[in-house]
This record gives structure tokens, sequence and C-alpha cells, in this order.
């Protein structure tokens, strides 16, 4: 069986040795324990929230194999965040919360939710946090190696389709990943969203989260394509604090990053609370 | 849930497919294109989780494109269908692809086009006028009164548009934009991307 140490070392190696396209991306490794079914075995301790909260209508077997999967739920997923990204005539802008949850108690209200993959894309964190942070920092090291090798930066519709078939590889090992691939290329601000279902989806914006609901309320209102980079970045975070204010799974601090063709940079860190009081009192002032 | 409609006509296939791609209760997106371009007279219109759906997709097309290239010659869309149906049914057992999907083709051989029926299950089968998902069943009985051999596009176009309005009419789900697509002779052609409001129409009805 293959370590995690050893794939990244199988990589170097095949680079050196192989130009093919096909040793360079297909990294198809995980550890997976040594047993006879370890697909069966990776979704009986895995449990995604969706499987525990079905309606009680189900046949008696099905009802026993669900409690039996409850009690031996090891890992559970949730998609409990919110995060967004949208593009506009001057580039990308992404905005996240902060909050991690394990059931009700809230783990961390400082998560980094945003994960850099080069210096002009970044990477969103929805649902599994270690998933996601593996398979973005992964993304990153590909698209490192890409560039080195082909002496040219790798588009984002690239970068995204890469993520894409990996994961869609593992389709049905009980990851959970919902991230959003944020960047500018050639083609100017590119947003894809990835799933760990295996969906690859391109549009000019995405919500994605327990709280993504609320925020889509406040970005399609106030979204349009010639936004001026001040009101493109406060309706980001417009968003995402109505999303925290409404969602108990999103919280903490709302980080917003703006990416166009220098790269990204972040915006700003404003504690949730904080930021909705400051709203109200704004719209006070104003009236 | 994903609607597709496909019907022969004279000369032409005539297929829609609804616009949305979305996850759970929410919409992602509105202006997804499900009538795939396999080569330049054949559609795949897919049906089902969207990641499977584009993988699948993308493997018959490099597929056939790979057949064309190292024979020289198009493929015929029932050689098109068998193939396709072959990789499904093979998969099945191991690693289902949970697509369905509605082949459409012109074959410049037969001056004729085909619709072919196929099923995540590795079910096929060639047929006149068809439909996948929730619009199967409000589609089905229409398609069954007003088709006849050998329409007129016009015609078609409006027998198109009544299925489309009584998907946007009966089912609660809302799915009011529609893509239509048409391959004859010429190829493939974008006939229209109807938004469908069947509530308009009954006010004017009142009016009157």
């Amino acid at each position: 069986m293959f370590t995690l140490g050893s794939v990244l070392d199988n990589e170097l190696k095949s680079s050196v040795e192989d130009f093919s396209f096909e040793t360079e991306f297909s990294t198809n490794q995980l550890m997976l324990p040594n047993i006879e079914k370890p697909f069966e075995f990776a979704q009986s301790i895995i449990s995604l929230e969706k499987d525990l909260d079905e309606n009680d209508n189900q046949p008696m077997f099905h009802q026993q194999k669900k409690e039996e999967r409850k009690e031996r739920a090891l890992i559970k997923g949730s998609k409990g965040t919110t995060t967004l990204a949208f593009i506009y005539e001057k580039g990308t802008v992404v905005a996240v919360d902060s909050r991690a949850t394990s059931g009700q108690y809230i783990a961390s209200q400082s998560v980094q939710k945003v994960v850099p993959v080069n210096q002009y894309m970044l990477g969103t964190l929805a649902g599994g946090a270690a998933d996601c942070q593996f398979f973005l920092g992964h993304l990153g090291r590909i698209c490192n190696l890409y560039e080195l090798r082909n002496n040219e930066k790798i588009s984002v519709a690239a970068a995204s389709k890469l993520l894409n078939n990996i994961l869609y590889s593992y389709r049905n090992y009980g990851l959970s990943v919902g991230s959003m691939i944020c960047g500018y290329d050639t083609r100017g601000p590119q947003l894809y969203y990835i799933d760990s279902d295996g969906s690859r989806l391109k549009n000019s914006l995405f919500s994605v989260g327990s709280g993504s609901p609320f925020a889509y309320g406040v970005l399609d209102a106030g979204y349009r394509w010639d936004l001026s980079k001040e009101d493109a970045i406060d309706l980001g975070r417009r968003a995402i604090c109505a999303a925290t204010f409404k969602d108990s799974y999103s919280g903490g601090t709302v980080k917003v990053y703006h990416i166009d063709e220098n790269g990204w940079v972040k915006i700003s860190d404003d504690d949730a609370s904080e930021l909705w009081y400051r709203y109200e009192e704004k719209e006070k002032k104003n009236k | 849930m994903d609607s597709l409609v496909g019907f022969v006509g004279k000369n032409y296939v005539l297929m829609a497919g609804d616009t949305n791609a979305g996850r759970s209760i929410m919409r992602l997106k509105d202006d997804f294109d499900k009538l795939v371009q396999i080569d330049s007279h054949k559609i795949l219109a897919k049906s089902g989780e969207i990641g499977d759906g584009n993988q699948f997709c993308n493997l018959i097309i490099r597929n056939v494109s790979l057949y064309r290239i190292r024979n020289e010659t198009e493929l015929t869309t029932k050689s098109v269908a068998h193939y396709t149906r072959r990789q499904l049914a093979t998969a099945i057992r191991k690693n289902p692809y949970s697509v369905n999907l509605l082949l459409g083709g012109y074959d410049k051989k037969d001056q004729k086009g085909s619709l072919y029926y196929l099923d995540y299950l590795g079910s096929s089968k060639k047929i006149n006028y068809g439909a996948h998902g929730y619009a199967a069943l409000f589609v089905g009985s229409i398609l069954d009164r007003f088709w006849k051999e050998d329409l007129d596009f016009e015609d078609g176009l409006e027998l198109m548009k009544k299925c489309l309005r009584e998907v946007e009419k009966r089912l609660i789900i809302g799915t009011r934009c529609f893509l239509i697509k048409m391959i004859n002779s010429d190829g493939i052609s974008v006939v229209e991307k109807v938004m469908i409001n069947s509530e308009k129409k009954n006010e004017i009805e009142e009016e009157n």
C-alpha cells in the first residue's frame, strides 16, 4: 500500500523519467486500509449529515443500518460554512466566514477557508476541512509543476479540470469537498465550482455551504457585471455578513479577497458580529 | 430534476433540455447546456448527476473523434448508440454512471434523422419521440397524441413548445428556461433558448 509520503516521491520520480501527461497528473493513490473491501469500510465509518437526517419512512432494515452507522460514525461530514465568490468586470471577489463546528459546539472561530493555489488563483474550503485542505494543497503542487514544465501559467479552467478529475475518481469514497476555484488568467476573471460528487460548473457567481441560501439572497440582489471595485468588495462582505447573521454554522470573521491581473490580495478581515452592527449604524446615519 | 425531450421530424431531429444545474434545493446555474455535441451531426442529451454526465459524455466524444481520426470515416448514429450503450452496460455493475441519455443524429447516407433512448442501466432503443426525467410523465401522452411521421419544421417546433409548456405548467419544480436544438443535413443549430411562462397565457384568455 502506498503511504502519503511515497505518493509525492513517486510523482517527482515519474516526472524526471517520463514526460507523458498521464503519469504527471494521475496521482490516484490514497492510503486505504489493507482489507478486503476498502470502499465499503470507508462508507461504513463516514456518515454525511444528509444520511442522518433522512425521513423515517424507510423499511425496517434500512432503519437498522442507519442506526448502526450512527453509532459507528467516527467522521461526520457537513458543509457548515458560508463561502462565496463572484466575477465582475475588474476581477474576482472571494469572501468567506471562519467558523468550524463539531455538532452543536463551535470548534474554532478562526479557520482559514481560503487556500491559495498560486499567485493568481484561490480555492475555497467547504465540507470536510481535511479533504479540502489536502486536495487544494495538492492542486497547488500540480499547478506549480505545470508552470515549471510548460513555462506558462496554468489556466483556471485547466486547474479546475485537474481537481475535478481527481475528485471524480474518488467519488464514492465519502469525501466531502465543495470548493470554488477562483482566479484571473488570460481569459479574464474565472470562477469554477468543484464538488466531491464530481461536478464542475462555470458561472459568474457561486455560494457554497449551509449559509449559502442567505448569501445568495444578498448577492443576487446586488450583483451586476459593471460594479466598481469598492462596491464589489462591499457586496461580498455584506453577503457573508448576512449569512453569518442568519446561519448558526457560520460566523467568526469575514475575510474578503480580490483577484485581478496582478494576483490575489487580502482586502479585509472583520469580526462578523461587529460588522453587522457597524452596517446597521451606517444605515441609521444615512437615514 | 432534469427534463429532456426529443423527437424525429422530416429530415431533422428536434431536441430540448432544461437549462438548470443544481444541488439539492438550490439552482447553481441557469444557463447549463445539457445537449452536448458529439460530432457535426449528433447530439447527446444528458440528464442525471452533473459529474457523471460530464465525464461520460467526454468519454464518448473523445472515442468517436478517435474513431474518425483512425478510420477517416464518421460513425452512424446507430453505431454511436450501440457503443454508448455498451459503455453504460459494462460500467453498471462496477462503477455505474448515473446518466440517462437521448442520442439524436442525422445520417447523410440515409438522409434521415434518428433518435435513441439510453438508460443508466444499459438499455437502448430506437424511438421516434421520447423524454427523460419528470418531463417524460407529462410529455409522453402529448407526443403520443400529436406526433406524426414527417412533421414539418414549423409544426415540429410548435409541438415541442406545446410539450415544454406542459412541463412548465405541471412540474412543481420550476423549470422555465429550455434550450431547443435541431439536427438536420446542415448540422447542429440552436433553434431557441425559450423562456416559457404559461401563467401569462391564462391571463390573456381571462381578459378576452
